[in-house]
Formats: C-alpha cells, sequence, structure tokens
C-alpha cells in the first residue's frame, strides 16, 4: 500500500503575545486516513484546526495541501477553500436552509455565481433540480432520508450532525475536518454517529481492495480518548508537556506532536468494549495529558516508521 | 391566584364587552353633551360623526377637493417613500458596517449620535436641506428611521455565528456570495421586524411635521380641524390610522412568514 499525502502541516508555530501555543507542528495526513487529534485543554487543537481550515493562518509554517493528487507539487493554502470540508459542534447548519438545502448549499455556492443564479435564472433553476436531488442521496447515505424538509431548528443534535456530515461529503474535499463534533450529544447518539464514521471507514477500505483512491480523509479533535481510538485508524497527541529543556528552552515553546501511533480499526457493526482501547488510553495519559512527566517527543511519534516496517494496530 | 390562565370563551366574551362598554360610554357623553349644546362637535354625536365622514369624502364645497383622498395621497405617499428609502438604506448600512469593520468603524459614531436627535425636532434641517413639501418629509422619515434600523441590522450581522462564515467559505462561496446568499438571508427576519417596529415613529414624525408645515395630509387636518374643535372629522381620521397601522403589522407579520418559513417554531 502506498500512502499519498492528503494534507501536510510543515513547521507550524503560533503564539498569541507571549503566549506560545503551537511549537514545529509537522504532520502529514495520508489519503484515507482517519486521524484522531487528542490532546490535553488549551493545548492548541482548536488553533492547529484553525490553521488547517484556514480562517486563522499560523505565524509561521504553512499548510499543504494535495489538490493535484500527487501530480505536481502540493499547493500551500492562503484561507479556507472548497477542498477542506468542516464539522463543527454548534452552528453546524445555516438556519434558514432546510436540510436538503443546506446540502445542496455546497454546490450552488462551488459551482454557480450570482450573475448566474440572477441573469440565467431558468438555467440554474434546472441545475438546482439536479443539485437538490444529489443532497437527496447525500441524506439518504447518512440515513436521513425523511428529514429532507426540515430545518435544523426542527431537528435533534444528532440530526443536525449528520447532516452536517452530509454537507460536507457532497463537497468531495480532500479532507473533512471534524471539530469536537460529537461532543454536545447524548451517549447513545453519539457512538450511532461514531458508527457512521466508521461506515465511511468501511468504504475506504472497500476502495482500496479495488485499487482506487479511499474517497474519505478525515481529521476528528476529540477530548474523549475512547471515541479517538474507536473512530480513528491513527491517534496523533498534541501536547505542551514534553521535554523543551532538553532542547535548550528556558520555558514551554509551545504545544507540539508527542505521541503519533496507529490505533484499531474497527467494523461498524463491532461490539465496542472499552477493554481493548484500556492499553492505548493508558499510554495516551500518560505521554500525552499528564504535567508531570514531560517526556522525549521521538519515543512515541512513530507512525510512519511502523508503516514502513508493516507495522500496525498495537 | 394571580395570572391564572381563563378560558378562550371568558376572554372572547370580555373582549366584546369592553367594546361595547367602550360604545355605551361614548355615546351617554356624547348625549350628555348634545342636550347642554346641540352644535357643539367636541363630543360629537353619531350622526354627527356620520357626517364628518361624509364630509371628508364628498368634495369640498370650498376648495372642491376631496380631503380623505387628497390627504391619503399626500401622507401615504410620503411615509411610503420615507420608508422605502430608510429601510433601503439602513439595510445596506447595516450590512456594510457588519461585514467590513472599517466602515464600522467610520460610520458607528455618527450613527448611534444621529440615533438620540428627534428627528420631528431637526425637521428644520430638513427644510433647509431638502426643500419644503415631499422632499422634506420623505428625508426626515428615511433618517429619522434610518440610525436605530442600520444598528439594529448592524448587530445581527455581527451575531452571525463566524463557524457559518466559515463553513461557507469551504463550501466554496466568495466574499460577495456570503453576503448576498447568506448573511442577507440572515438578516431578512430581523428587516421585517424592524421595519414593523419603525412605521409607528415614522408616522409620528410624519404626523407632527405635517402639523407644523403641511398644506396637505393627516396632520395638516387634524391640526385645522383641531382648531375648530370639530372632532367629528378628526376621529375618523383616527381611526383610519389605526386601522392602517394594524393592517401593515398584519401584513408585515403575513410576509415575514412567507419569506422566512424558518422563523415559525422560534
Amino acid at each position: 500500500m502506498t500512502n499519498s499525502i492528503a494534507l501536510e502541516c510543515r513547521g507550524i508555530n503560533h503564539w498569541f503575545g507571549a503566549n506560545k501555543v503551537l511549537f514545529d507542528v509537522n504532520l502529514k495526513v495520508g489519503r484515507g486516513q482517519f486521524l484522531s487529534l487528542v490532546g490535553p485543554s488549551g493545548c492548541g487543537k482548536s488553533t492547529l484546526l484553525r490553521a488547517i481550515v484556514g480562517t486563522h493562518l499560523p505565524n509561521e509554517g504553512a499548510t499543504l495541501v494535495d489538490l493535484a493528487h500527487g501530480v505536481s507539487e502540493m499547493t500551500p493554502i492562503k484561507g479556507p477553500g472548497r477542498d477542506r470540508g468542516i464539522v463543527y459542534q454548534h452552528y453546524s447548519l445555516f438556519p434558514f436552509l432546510t436540510a436538503q438545502q443546506n446540502v445542496a448549499l455546497g454546490l450552488k455556492l462551488d459551482q454557480t455565481s450570482i450573475p448566474f443564479r440572477l441573469f440565467q435564472y431558468p438555467k440554474w433553476r434546472q441545475l438546482e433540480k439536479e443539485h437538490l436531488k444529489l443532497a437527496a442521496e447525500y441524506l439518504e447515505k447518512v440515513r436521513l432520508k425523511d428529514a429532507l424538509k426540515l430545518y435544523p431548528h426542527e431537528m435533534s443534535g444528532g440530526m443536525r450532525q449528520r447532516v452536517a456530515i452530509a454537507q460536507a461529503l457532497i463537497m468531495k474535499p480532500e479532507i473533512i475536518l471534524l471539530d469536537e463534533p460529537f461532543g454536545a450529544l447524548d451517549e447513545s447518539t453519539r457512538e450511532d454517529l461514531q458508527r457512521l464514521l466508521l461506515q465511511l471507514y468501511d468504504q475506504n477500505r472497500e476502495a482500496k481492495k479495488n485499487g482506487d483512491p479511499p474517497p474519505y480523509t478525515l481529521i476528528i479533535v476529540t477530548h474523549e480518548l475512547n471515541e479517538a481510538i474507536y473512530v480513528g485508524d491513527r491517534l496523533v497527541g498534541l501536547s505542551m508537556y514534553w521535554d523543551w529543556k532538553k532542547s535548550g528552552h528556558t520555558r514551554c515553546p509551545g504545544a507540539t506532536v508527542v505521541y503519533d501511533r496507529p490505533s484499531p480499526v474497527f467494523e461498524p457493526h463491532e461490539i465496542r468494549e472499552y477493554e481493548q482501547f484500556e492499553k492505548q488510553r493508558e499510554e495516551l495519559r500518560q505521554q500525552v495529558f499528564d504535567p508531570t512527566r514531560l517526556q522525549p517527543i521521538d519515543q512515541f511519534v512513530t507512525y510512519w516508521d511502523d508503516q514502513k516496517h508493516g507495522k500496525t494496530t498495537p | 391566584m394571580i395570572r391564572r390562565s381563563i378560558d378562550q370563551k371568558t376572554k372572547i366574551l370580555l373582549g366584546i364587552l369592553s367594546v361595547i362598554a367602550l360604545i355605551i360610554g361614548y355615546t351617554y357623553l356624547s348625549h350628555r353633551q348634545q342636550q347642554a349644546n346641540p352644535q357643539d362637535t367636541t363630543i360629537p354625536s353619531w350622526s354627527q360623526l356620520k357626517d364628518g365622514v361624509v364630509r371628508s369624502i364628498e368634495p369640498n364645497k370650498r376648495s372642491g377637493e376631496r380631503w380623505l383622498l387628497v390627504d391619503s395621497q399626500a401622507t401615504g405617499y410620503r411615509l411610503f417613500l420615507g420608508l422605502t428609502y430608510g429601510i433601503a438604506g439602513s439595510l445596506l448600512l447595516g450590512i456594510l458596517m457588519g461585514c467590513f469593520p472599517k466602515i464600522e468603524a467610520f460610520l458607528y459614531p455618527p450613527l448611534s449620535v444621529f440615533a438620540k436627535i428627534p428627528p420631528t425636532a431637526a425637521v428644520a434641517v430638513f427644510m433647509v436641506m431638502a426643500g419644503l413639501g415631499t422632499p422634506m418629509y420623505v428625508s426626515m422619515i428615511a433618517f429619522g428611521i434610518l440610525p436605530t434600523m442600520a444598528i439594529a441590522i448592524y448587530l445581527t450581522v455581527k451575531s452571525f455565528p463566524d463557524e457559518l462564515q466559515f463553513k461557507a467559505y469551504t463550501l466554496g462561496a466568495s466574499n460577495a456570495e456570503v453576503i448576498w446568499t447568506i448573511i442577507f438571508k440572515f438578516v431578512l427576519p430581523k428587516l421585517i421586524e424592524t421595519t414593523r417596529l419603525m412605521i409607528g415613529p415614522a408616522m409620528v414624525y410624519l404626523i407632527a411635521a405635517e402639523m407644523v408645515f403641511g398644506d396637505v395630509g393627516f396632520g395638516y387636518r387634524i391640526r385645522l380641524q383641531s382648531k375648530l374643535l370639530d372632532m367629528s372629522v378628526i376621529y375618523p381620521y383616527l381611526a383610519l390610522l389605526a386601522s392602517f397601522g394594524y393592517l401593515m403589522d398584519f401584513t408585515l407579520r403575513r410576509i415575514a412568514l412567507w419569506v422566512c418559513p424558518w422563523q415559525q417554531q422560534h
């Protein structure tokens, strides 16, 4: 299996005045990976995600996206764009559009312009019908085919997040970023949605089997370790607790990647047992979340080495 | 116990009762007045009121004008133009201020000052600037409602969640599309609501200015008839103003339901 890189963070440094947040964050996300990003609160997960979305570019460093699919150089991002989809925890949908219109919105914004919609109105209406049809198909994919005409305020939190996922999927972006997407949901709805993500991962494996490029690449930011291990096939820990003294700093220069390892892959229908996660959870707690242990970082940043040596899940 | 709900039948009955009480009370008062002086028009009898209505509808003996017609035309036209310019201007300014911090920094201080000036007090300014007549009234209404309304819309744009704006960009929107397709839609309910709220003040400004400067219009007629103490014309005029206000409110609420269906259950 060759790993083509969909997105790369190169030497990202960020600070707010004297408050150092990110220090030399380097991350390559392979196409088809489901990467879970965890870290203690205040470690800069959101800052890194914003840097990747492009709404708040980092002070130093760059994020590059493989727009040409490996044919030519990767493109550095300058701002938010249609190649990177996002699902937020709150305000995930446009309140004035139905589920179907919300999902179709991306097609409208991306494929048509204001003058086209105004001056070639009949043509636009024709196109809109196709957009809505496609949107309905995507909503069926996230098992919401009965909710097409509902407005966001008429939907439950879980339904809204499903629509938001469909809204991102329909754009076929290079990568989809999920920022604590299920944080506000109750446990059973949350599990339901996690399973939905695993179904997408299933389609990735299906595609790989057929020799096609996997359709979905994902970064999910979460504070729930079980979720991180369950949904992702790769675990990345961002933390300010690392041995920065050894590299000559007098104070912590910011959070960096201190943990990067494969994580077990689950089938969507498999019953999940938290005991399975115990070992890796403990590893994460010690390496990423423990402020008293400032450990060297290279020991647990082994994902690509593991790949090279054919090691997969721990 | 206070604040306990009552059933629908009692509610309607009491409503009807209040109207009947009003009619009876008025009839009694006017009857007493008529007995003291049959020529009196301060509390006109029902037949005098009818005469007043007829007098406002039929061509006037001296001028040949139909009062109600010319007054409604003049006042309606001024109000319509004033509101249209005012609403259009505040929508434009509000959205620009909400979207562009430089415009915001430039326009917010003067607007917040202007919002505090009563437009009727500044009517002389509009007379000097726009000249006597329709332009004066129109500019007074427009500039009278603009500061408050523009700030209301600007605050709504400011309250638009960043996440949704960012998401629109990740869905391939340009700046213009975010404003036109997203922000405008988001602001629409607020626009209709503030319009509803501003019709009252706009009417106050206009009638007051017409009372001072007018030679036609509701305010002018009411002032003339007040001087004559002839309430038989004033009461129908007031009733007409009330029904107009009520109708506008009703229409705008209907429009809001129709253009902003997502607001229904809020």
